[in-house]
């Protein structure tokens, strides 16, 4: 397959659909140079953040169909992209119960007002996710009995459940581990780290899973998304200002403590650099995942908006 | 029908429009004519970002396709819409001139 073809196949679905065939008509009467490709490769960019281009050419029903999956599709990619930043937001948090770094919290002022400021942007973004997820639950509950499905109920109940095993699990690991055992320091390793975060990191897959399922086979109106959409601009903001306060929490503990910094106090005894590193960067794509969905988002609802008038 | 923000697809969307006033055109016919008398060519990203605006905005509109291309012309609205810009450029080109002929 030619390079034009590769750099078409990242183009949306509908905007491929209406000029796939011309745009390669263009590019076979002139020779790609690398700006093109750039140029391409932007152009890619900018129809998925306005996804509405390109849907011209269907009919008015089809249109508003495709606007609202989209809206849809966006608003669970934030989802998930929210629970990934908030897995990381754990960890912050696990590293922040050692004394060395409570005590930090108390002493240094900009790591104590950095830490605040995550704390309220934690509970911001807590109930931004309740506010527009309860709506949609009590939705998906109420379009399960109308239907008659209620695997959909039982996929909202995946995330308790998922819950419940990552807990007994957490529980029978510290019996294990707990004193007089006679655990090889390989074995101790592989069920203290390996373990802990397979079940966690598979229980919050399968929890997310189930609920993006339910809400993709489920009857929800319009109006639930676009509130859940209006709720995803504080969402993100909130996201953002945890990341510059962990990212600032960073720098001062940097310059404050540097013992501590470079000592290794980060999860599961790593280097303390090391994890808020992660962190960071894990934060920082699921931010950037989250801001795209929700310009896509916003794209769409404003298509669906002008469709309908 | 207020006029549409094109952001910053605005300069290639001008261009693209006073292309067409020329007459019909599809996508490599406009992006030659631009490249003679603009003399800048727009990349084919942003050439098909801008079309896609123009057809949402309906100041242009698809013919029949012609083979594998597609040719495409100005609408009632398109005409208006370039009118205005170019107006409005003509008057800030005359201020410009004058300022200048002062100095």
């Amino acid at each position: 397959m030619s390079i034009e073809k590769y750099l078409l196949r990242l183009y949306p679905r509908i905007w491929r659909a209406r000029y796939e065939e011309e745009l390669l008509a263009v590019l076979e009467s002139c020779p790609l140079s690398f700006p093109d490709t750039i140029d391409m490769l932007l152009g890619a960019l900018d129809a998925h953040l306005h996804p509405y281009l390109g849907a011209m050419g269907l009919s008015l029903y089809e249109r508003m169909k495709q606007m609202l999956s989209l809206l849809r599709r966006s608003l669970l990619t934030m989802f998930c992209s929210s629970i990934g930043f908030m897995l990381a937001g754990v960890g912050f948090q696990k590293m922040n119960e050692y004394d060395d770094f409570t005590k930090a919290a108390q002493t240094i002022t900009l790591v104590g007002l950095s830490f605040h400021l995550i704390l309220i942007g934690a509970v911001v973004l807590f109930l931004a996710v309740l506010g527009a997820g309860l709506p949609i639950a009590s939705a998906i509950i109420e379009s399960a009995l109308r239907q008659k499905r209620y695997g959909s109920v039982f996929l909202l109940a995946v995330p308790l459940l998922a819950f419940a095993v990552f807990l007994l699990t957490t529980l029978l690991l510290e019996t294990i581990l707990g004193p007089g055992n006679h655990l090889s320091p390989g074995w101790r390793l592989f069920l203290e780290r390996g373990v802990f975060l397979g079940v966690l990191l598979a229980a919050a897959i399968a929890g997310t899973g189930a609920l993006c399922f339910a809400v993709a086979r489920s009857q929800i109106s319009e109006e639930l998304f676009r509130f859940a959409l209006l709720l995803s601009i504080p969402a993100t903001i909130s996201m953002v200002l945890i990341l510059l306060a962990i990212f600032v929490w960073g720098l001062s503990l940097r310059s404050s403590v540097p013992q501590l910094f470079s000592s290794n106090a980060g999860i599961f005894a790593s280097s303390t650099a090391g994890t808020w590193l992660g962190i960071v960067i894990a934060m920082t794509i699921t931010i950037v995942i989250a801001v795209v969905s929700l310009v896509r988002g916003l794209s769409a609802r404003s298509a669906l908006r002008s469709t309908a008038a | 029908m207020g006029m549409p923000n094109l952001g910053r697809f605005s300069d290639p969307s001008i261009l693209i429009l006073a292309s067409l006033a020329g007459g019909t055109k599809h996508g490599y016919a406009i992006m030659e004519d631009i490249e003679t008398f603009a003399g800048m060519r727009p990349g084919p990203g942003t050439l098909y970002g801008a079309i896609a605006r123009l057809e949402e905005y309906g100041l242009i509109e698809p013919l029949p396709s012609e083979e594998r291309r597609r040719p495409y012309r100005l609408t009632a609205v398109g005409i208006t819409f370039l009118r205005e810009q170019l107006s409005s450029l003509e008057t800030f080109a005359a201020m410009g001139l004058r300022r200048l002929a002062s100095i």
